[in-house]
């Protein structure tokens, strides 16, 4: 059976509030602004510049901009240190018990009827309850 | 004709404040997920028009690495959601109150 989305009738309107209260406050900084007219790239390949940039080739673009090799490099260590990290906090054996970061929250874990989500409550928990 | 900058910092303010309001309402923690993505895409488009406004590409490839941060924002969020949901069998972020029993 499936049902159709609804809107939400229970918000917190001050909630709303706030956050329209915050735009207009940063809409009339942007509007009263006197910012000059946008100057524009000059000619020439945008995405090839993009690309000189971000390996610190800045002498070899066409459009201005500021090397970023080094920042490349440190992005690189930082998406490798997330996909492990996510990877360690999602794992499980291969026996399909958790591994990591599980608690019995007070009571035994609400199995869903299969036999392995009891092993991984014997296996895993800190035995505060045992 | 280019569209003058103030347009892009009201589209920006809008998308922002539309991620606070998800942040500040909902319950559920993959909704969370999508509305810090929200507000980090208004810098991006802050970048990106100031990159236009000054000439300078030094803010295009910036909000790249905003990019990448968030996905590994995103990346990290996703296993704690993961963890949430094995100890608490939801993704309410009101359930999860205490951090140890």
């Amino acid at each position: 059976m499936t049902s159709r989305p609804r809107l939400a009738t229970d918000v917190n309107v001050i909630n709303g509030l706030a956050a329209v209260a915050l735009f207009v406050v940063m809409g009339y900084v942007f509007v009263t602004a006197s910012l000059p007219a946008p100057s524009g790239f000059p000619d020439g390949s945008i995405t090839a510049s993009i690309g000189y940039a971000m390996f610190g080739l800045v002498d070899q673009a066409a459009i201005e901009s500021e090397g970023f090799l080094v920042a490349f490099e440190i992005i690189d260590v930082l998406l490798v240190a997330a996909l492990v990290g996510g990877v360690m906090l999602a794992r499980r054996e291969s026996d399909g018990s958790v591994v990591t970061a599980l608690t019995d929250g007070g009571r035994r874990l609400r199995g869903n009827g299969d036999s392995t989500e009891a092993d991984a409550d014997e296996t895993s928990t800190d035995g505060g309850e045992h | 004709m280019a569209i003058v900058t103030e347009y892009y910092l009201l589209l920006s303010a809008a998308v922002f404040c539309i991620g606070v309001y998800g942040i500040l309402t909902r319950r559920n923690a993959l909704v969370f997920l999508m509305s810090v993505e929200l507000m980090l895409n208004a810098a991006n488009i802050n970048l990106v028009a100031f990159s236009f406004h000054h000439g300078n590409l030094t803010g295009q490839v910036f909000s790249l690495f905003t990019m990448a941060i968030a996905a590994a924002e995103v990346a990290v969020g996703i296993g704690i959601i993961l963890v949430l949901y094995r100890n608490f069998q939801d993704v309410d972020v009101t359930k999860a109150a205490t951090m140890r029993w």
